[in-house]
């Protein structure tokens, strides 16, 4: 933090106080008194002949949740500019975070629990997805870094890609008197990209058709000079594999819900726009 | 005869190396293999991989087995190169060029280069390439591709369905994309609709209107003149009135059949309308409609007025005077039938004496019951009308002579056929004439016998006496009589009258009552019958009795019951709409039939 910004002060910044705890839980609680505020309307509201999207109390709740839907939205601007204060990022992202979580209960009570295989319950599926997503996120973002930290094995990301290039070279090199069936394998563990893994191979962590794998498999019934070196490098770039792909599970692990919390972000604006154009086109 | 061959290699600052080595003989070998004449440090050439002999002009190339190279950019495991025209091969990453010999030179020059760098990797930014963004498409065009196809499929589509719609008049089998607008299954009246959207959304972004619903429903009545329901409007609250200005804004006009009718709630009933929107007018409709007949209505538990059944009162001629009547007035019925209730109800006496003998072929039992009287009709709901052959007859009986074993009975409800058949009977039944009083024999004066026989015979056959029997049927103690009020004709005369027997098909019109819900209960609960000794008891209970079981819509009596249980807001004279919906749901055949179509 240091440079560019300014020290803060003690008061606000001594201690490390997360987005989720932001002012003694501010968030949350404002966040539990809408929810509880809207649970109450919807018991005592006077709605005939049943709680439906469409009477007073169902307007009004969705007027909420669809404001609420587009404020929300509004962090993946608002994060592009740090501040502190008041309105601080921090403090936006808490409201975000826990009002995010109320609208399960405002959009839920929006619906008066009748659901069907239409747009309206598209744009709530969709809407209930990006919530999980989010509340994935934020599981996700509060065990995860630590994990990846360990999972470096003390070295930076360049150096690990710099420690396989390097025992490729010395693979390339002691694998030259090898016969030719030994050194095709070593050429397939050689030209092997280890972040050509797709998403679910670094969310799994698991790497079934590995090379280096086969070729540390392959090398061993071979005896010769040669091959122990080779055999040597192998396990050395296994282990090296292992912790770059520890490290990318980690690193999936904590982005993927990304790909889903903003891209479902949109097509839930969009299912909210048809939500809404359906109702009043068809009124 | 000697190849030449120049190595070109790039040093890491990009500088071009070339390394120049003289190889003598005709042969030339091609390998990753230490001793090969061209030795490539390329894992994916094999030890010894190609062979390279001359042979007069042309050098013979051969891979060895199953192996290959390329040759001037054709994949091949044997081929040739002109001395003179020169050719290239290729094997993995390293491209040898076999330049063309002039006529005079003595070497074969031959430049060695690596062309491509195998497995160029590693060169992206190591945080890209550990993020999952090297992998996955980018947010920001995923974001777009979902908007894009949501939009379409949920949007665009509708739309276009719905002016596709507009196009073409037939009905729509098919399913067309504007039906994932749908909020719900339409209730099951409607459910023939459930594909045609527009049949009550007409125009978008209006608010459908009741002109939809009369295009089929074309005889629904209004429940009141529109004036007269205007001005039974109560005042508006405040927050009414917010609704209205509301509704205003966005075009909805107040008290369309859609606020009662709601749709889109699944395939089922529809919900019968609550109570409120009767009682908001009917609970003070005497201060806003002084003119009206209708008493004040806001519960049934609590504020209902009295029943006032439709009962003939009285008989101008042949014409029955019908009248309202309330019940709190006591009215009296005048059906014109005689009929003790108490006296056939009664456990003792000569009926329950009777009911006794007949029992066993009647089934009758210690005494008469309710039911070996009153049939209900096929629905339950009410009984059919008393059929004196079927429903009186076995003890009643109109029988009066018999011919072999044919009994014969008075005609019931002809009174002059009454009177033809009894003087007939009685004609027919005189003492033939004895053979002493025949036409053609001869009387002597003071033949005292046949005088007496004479007188005899006159006495039997006379008319008068006819007629007394005939009278005496008409007559106190004769079978008219009994349950039959009777006008006597002037003397001599035998065309006795019947008055006529008349009872209302229905005496609550504008309610609803239905017998079958209240099988359970016995008829005695409702009807006080056994302490009736006139037939002009009415025999309906007031609304005290219902109110020992029913209540208001939100009254804790065993049966709550809104305005809807017995009222229909549309002026029909079947049963309510909610009870025809339920009707509905268990076959039309009944809903069809408690529309009215019964008798009783």
């Amino acid at each position: 933090m240091a440079g560019g910004l300014a020290r803060t002060s003690l008061r606000e910044g001594a201690s490390h106080e997360g987005f989720l705890r932001h002012k003694g839980f501010r968030w949350l609680k404002i966040a539990s008194l809408v929810s509880l505020l809207a649970i109450t309307g919807y018991a005592f509201a006077d709605v005939q002949p049943r709680p439906n999207g469409g009477s007073w109390y169902g307007y009004s709740l969705g007027t909420v949740g669809a404001l609420l839907i587009l404020w929300l939205t509004m962090l993946g601007v608002r994060k592009r500019s740090m501040t502190r204060g008041r309105w601080s990022l921090k403090g936006w992202t808490s409201a975000h975070a826990y009002l995010g979580l109320s609208l399960t209960v405002i959009a839920t009570l929006h619906t008066g629990f009748q659901f069907g295989w239409n747009v309206h319950t598209f744009a709530y599926a969709l809407m209930m997805l990006v919530i999980l997503s989010g509340i994935y996120g934020i599981v996700a973002y509060a065990a995860l870094p630590s994990r990846l930290s360990s999972s470096r094995a003390d070295m930076t990301r360049p150096q690990m890609i710099e420690a396989v290039a390097k025992l490729d070279r010395q693979l390339q090199h002691a694998a030259q008197p090898l016969a030719d069936s030994d050194s095709a394998v070593i050429r397939a563990c050689i030209e092997e990209d280890p972040f050509r893994a797709g998403l679910l191979r670094r969310l799994s962590g698991r790497y079934p058709a590995c090379r280096t794998a086969r070729a540390l498999a392959g090398i061993r019934g071979t005896e010769s000079e040669a091959a122990e070196a080779v055999g040597l490098l192998l396990q050395r770039k296994s282990a090296i594999l292992a912790h770059i792909r520890a490290h990318l599970r980690i690193k999936a692990l904590l982005e993927v819900w990304l790909y889903v919390h903003v891209p479902l972000t949109f097509a839930l604006i969009a299912a909210l726009a048809a939500h809404i154009v359906s109702v009043f086109f068809y009124w | 005869m000697a190849f030449l061959i120049r190595r070109v290699t790039s040093s890491s600052d990009g500088r071009e190396i070339v390394r120049i080595a003289r190889i003598e003989g005709d042969r030339l070998t091609i390998g990753r293999a230490p001793g090969c004449a061209i030795h490539l440090t390329d894992l994916a050439v094999a030890l010894d991989h190609i062979l390279v002999e001359q042979a007069e002009d042309r050098l013979a190339v051969t891979a060895k087995d199953g192996l290959w190279f390329e040759l001037d950019g054709r994949k091949t495991a044997v081929g040739a190169i002109g001395l003179g025209t020169g050719g290239d091969i290729r094997v993995a990453g390293h491209l040898l060029r076999f330049m063309p010999k002039a006529a005079d030179a003595d070497d074969i020059e031959i430049h060695v280069e690596q062309v491509a760098q195998r497995g160029a990797k590693l060169d992206r930014s190591a945080e890209r390439l550990f993020s999952l963004s090297s992998v996955l498409p980018g947010k920001r065009i995923l974001s777009w591709l979902f908007t894009t196809i949501v939009l379409t499929v949920c949007l665009g589509f509708p739309i276009k369905a719905y002016y596709d719609r507009q196009q073409r008049a037939e009905r729509f089998a098919r399913f067309q994309a504007d039906e994932i607008w749908s909020s719900g299954h339409l209730s099951q009246a409607h459910a023939g609709l459930q594909r045609n959207c527009t049949a009550c959304h007409v125009k978008p972004f209006e608010a459908v209107r009741d002109t939809a619903c009369k295009t089929c429903h074309t005889k629904v009545h209004d429940h009141a003149d529109p004036f007269r329901l205007a001005r039974a409007q109560p005042d508006l609250s405040r927050w009414q009135r917010v609704e209205l200005a509301v509704k205003e804004t966005f075009d909805i006009p107040p008290a369309r059949c859609v606020d009662c009718h709601t749709e889109h709630e699944g395939p089922q009933e529809m919900a019968p309308t609550p109570q409120r929107f009767c009682s908001s007018c009917h609970a003070g409709l005497q201060s806003k409609l002084p003119d009206t007949r209708i008493g004040d209505a806001g519960d049934f538990g609590r504020s209902h007025p009295e029943f006032r059944p439709t009962l003939i009162t009285g008989w101008t001629g042949e014409r029955p005077t019908i009248e309202r009547v309330s019940m709190a007035k006591r009215p009296r019925e005048a059906s014109g039938l005689k009929f003790p209730h108490a006296l056939h109800l009664s456990r003792v006496g000569g009926v329950a004496q009777m009911a006794r003998r007949l029992g066993s072929r009647q089934g009758f039992g210690k005494a008469l019951e309710c039911s070996n009287c009153h049939r209900p009709d096929p629905q339950g709901t009410r009984f059919r009308p008393m059929e004196m052959e079927s429903d009186c007859a076995s003890c009643h009986s109109l029988a009066f002579g018999r011919v072999g074993n044919t009994v014969r009975t008075l005609r019931h409800g002809d009174p002059a056929q009454v009177v033809a058949d009894l003087r007939d009977f009685y004609q027919l039944r005189g003492p033939a004439r004895p053979p002493t009083l025949a036409p053609m024999a001869r009387r002597r004066p003071g033949d005292t016998l046949r005088a007496q026989e004479q007188a005899q015979f006159a006495r039997a056959t006379h008319a008068p006496r006819i007629g007394e029997a005939v009278a005496a049927v008409f007559s106190r103690g004769g079978a008219c009589y009994d349950c039959h009020q009777i006008d006597r004709p002037g003397p001599a005369s035998l065309a006795f009258r019947v008055r006529p027997v008349a009872f209302p098909t229905r005496y609550i019109g504008h309610g609803w009552f239905d017998h079958r819900p209240h099988e359970a209960e016995s008829c005695s609960t409702c009807h006080a019958a056994a302490g009736s000794s006139s037939a002009a008891d009415l025999l309906l209970p007031g609304i005290a009795t219902c109110r020992t079981c029913h209540g208001g819509e939100s009254s804790a009596k065993p049966v709550a019951s809104s305005c809807a249980m017995c009222h229909n807001y549309h002026k029909a004279e079947g049963a309510p709409s909610s009870i025809v919906r339920r009707g509905v749901r268990g076959g039309r055949a009944r809903a069809a039939s408690a529309r009215g179509e019964a008798p009783g």
